[in-house]
């Protein structure tokens, strides 16, 4: 442990700790565009910067270690005019769109803008202004909207392990983009939708077929049924409908991180086509049954093949999207009612 | 009660003679858009934006004041509405500042809402804009002009309360804007701050200025509560940011109630984590005061302090 003086109070915090995790923990709320606890820290949006005594320049808290009798303000007037300043440099180069903006209600540069009261950008020059990439199935990136953090390229290379970003050029040219800037559908993106789970502002968003502010939907924490993994995910609902998901932010097992399938196939669940009701062929069409009605017909069926054929005859295959406990009954039922090894489970293929 | 059927967007409505096209698609679950209807207040017609087409009619109407008759075949979504509100969205936005960035109502605005909706964006032009004018004399209320639409609702709901009538509108054409009383300032005029206005401003122009950099609805947790200053309990709500209670704000007055400063300023001391220093109005300036004074308690702390022990047995 060592001794930090933050806004001239003194803590104890583990010495392995930056300042930001430092003041976090002492539950000072220090701005931040670019950082990810998951991620090496970046230093790229320059929000987090403090004053440390004895340091000439503003220090980045996310990169900065922890030492013995650091002294740090977080919010003294040098450190609020700096972080101004930067806001006041991306809203520059950034559209003024928030009216209709997707992202509306949770861009952190709009929360920030208004936290330090950045009206917009003040500085007049040239714009970036490129054509969105909307070529991935599951989500746009408008490039107008990208601020520069890093997020998108870091967590689909250190976490990912796609490497299917990169910031490409340099200077005010610079762009998180697909190699070449071919668009997402020429690249090696998986579509796992953890770029778009991480990005601040409004440059990386669900495709979505509805459009639905962020403040009129509910999240609903809940874990994904697609396979054994149980990664924990946020259903986004509106009037009763899921719209889409997100991954939770934090914890096991996923650690924010998605596939495909969690981030984005969630449409079956108000699919007309959906299969609610068990279906029982009668004279060669599929007819709705109740439950009671399909299970008096298998329980009866198998008996039939069992008495007939004996139990090797019968197989049973269950499913990933089953819980552990189902499967495990399931096998059990196999082995000691039925008598027979043949089980097996799509996870396994 | 008399009945008429209509079909509004092909759908069949059952409802009282007196309804209007508004009131009977909201009865079958369609909403239509509209900025300065409320169904408390009198009806103007003045934003334009709930304009359907009815069959049979070559112009659209406003269906806030448009009374139902039977057989009525009324178009909520066509092109020519959409077209219409678009353009109405349109011209509002034009003289409307692009602040959704920063802007305390961004979140809760129905300017906002439908341009999402209508899809319609700001734009550029070199024509005039509203002046930009903002009345910060008033702890309680912040009135930014540059933002009225000029819905009315602020007007008429402050003219509900006979002994208040403050608010007013003055002038003509582009020029038009509310005032309060003969064009003063919040401070000078004889507004009481019960943030009546400010409850039923649909966009970032009447704003309670003691939530103000505070915090915005979608970072809030929101908890209703009534007030309980008096007996009749008019509804406020309290917004919590980070585990703290950040603010107050009245959202409507109970029944037979107008809303008030003594209720506002009580919810405040009773349910902040960090309440505010209150401000009274004395002799048209608003004054620091301490909370005893603000919530007319002096007198009855003054005799509790004078008693002496016996007393307060005795009590």
């Amino acid at each position: 442990m060592v001794k930090i003086v933050i806004n001239d109070v003194t803590y104890d915090v583990p010495k392995e700790f930056t300042v930001l995790q430092a003041c976090e923990q002492v539950g000072i709320d220090i701005p931040t565009l670019c950082n990810d606890d998951r991620l090496v820290a970046h230093a790229a949006c320059r929000m987090c910067v403090v004053e440390v005594e004895g340091m000439r320049n503003l220090m980045t808290a996310c990169s900065l270690k922890v030492s013995d009798g650091m002294k740090v303000q977080t919010h003294s007037p040098k450190v609020v005019d700096a972080r101004r300043y930067i806001l006041d440099l991306l809203m520059s180069n950034h559209p003024n769109d928030c009216l209709t903006c997707e992202k509306s209600g949770e861009c952190k540069l709009q929360d920030y803008c208004y936290e330090y009261g950045v009206e917009g950008g003040s500085f007049v020059g040239e714009k970036r202004d490129l054509p969105p990439d909307e070529s991935n199935e599951f989500y746009d990136y408008d490039r107008n909207k990208c601020i520069l953090c890093g997020r998108c390229v870091r967590v689909c290379e250190e976490l990912q392990c796609t490497s299917a970003l990169t910031i490409d050029h340099r200077g005010f040219g610079a762009l998180a983009d697909t190699p070449f800037r071919a668009g997402r559908a020429e690249s090696t993106c998986v579509s796992c939708g953890n770029c778009v789970a991480v990005c601040p502002v409004g440059a990386l968003l669900p495709k979505r077929e509805k459009r639905i502010r962020s403040w009129d939907t509910k999240k609903v924490k809940t874990t994904c049924t697609y396979c054994g993994v149980g990664c924990q995910l946020e259903l986004i609902t509106h009037k009763g409908k899921v719209i889409g998901s997100k991954p939770v932010e934090q914890g096991e097992p996923n650690h924010g991180l998605l596939c495909v399938k969690g981030s984005y196939a969630t449409d079956f669940i108000n699919h007309e086509e959906r299969l609610k009701t068990p279906l029982i062929r009668k004279n060669g069409v599929l007819e709705e049954a109740s439950w009671d009605a399909a299970f008096n017909l298998i329980v009866s069926k198998i008996k039939e093949t069992k008495e007939k054929y004996g139990p090797d005859s019968l197989g049973g295959f269950t499913s990933a999207r089953c819980t552990n406990e189902d499967n495990y009954l399931f096998q059990k039922l196999f082995r000691a009612v039925i008598g027979t090894n043949n089980i097996d489970h799509c996870a396994r293929l | 009660m008399r009945y008429v059927t209509l079909t509004i967007n092909g759908e069949k409505a059952v409802v009282p003679a007196n309804y209007t096209i508004l009131q009977a698609a909201e009865e079958i679950g369609i909403e239509i858009p509209a900025l300065c209807y409320d169904p408390d207040l009198e009806i103007v017609g003045a934003c334009r934006l709930c304009l359907v087409e009815i069959e049979g009619n070559p112009k659209l109407h406003t269906s806030c004041s448009m009374a139902v008759t039977d057989g009525m075949v009324v178009h909520t979504e066509s092109e020519k509405v959409v077209n219409a509100r678009k353009m109405v969205l349109q011209l509002l936005l034009d003289n409307h500042p692009n602040d959704c960035l920063t802007c305390q109502k961004a979140g809760e605005c129905l300017l906002q809402k439908y341009a999402y909706m209508y899809d319609v964006k700001f734009r550029e032009h070199d024509g005039a804009y509203r002046p930009e004018y903002s009345d910060t004399s008033s702890p309680y209320i912040l009135r930014d002009e540059a933002k009225c639409i000029l819905c009315h609702k602020c007007v008429r709901i402050c003219e509900q309360v006979a002994d208040r009538q403050v608010l007013t509108f003055a002038n003509r054409g582009f020029e038009t804007r509310v005032a309060f009383d003969a064009d003063m300032t919040i401070e000078e005029s004889s507004c009481v701050s019960c943030n009546r206005c400010v409850t039923i401003c649909p966009v970032g122009a009447l704003l309670d200025k003691r939530l103000e950099g505070k915090t915005r609805i979608w970072d809030s947790e929101v908890t209703e509560f009534k007030c309980e200053a008096c007996e009749y309990g008019c509804d406020f709500e309290v917004l919590s940011k980070n585990g703290k209670n950040v603010a107050v704000r009245a959202k409507s007055p109970g029944e037979g109630r107008p809303l008030c400063l003594k209720g506002r300023l009580t919810s405040e001391f009773l349910n902040l984590d960090n309440p505010e220093t209150p401000y009274i109005k004395e002799d048209g300036k608003f004054v620091e005061a301490s909370w005893e004074k603000a919530l007319e308690i002096e007198g009855i702390l003054d005799k509790l302090k004078k008693m002496d022990s016996k007393d307060a047995e005795q009590c």
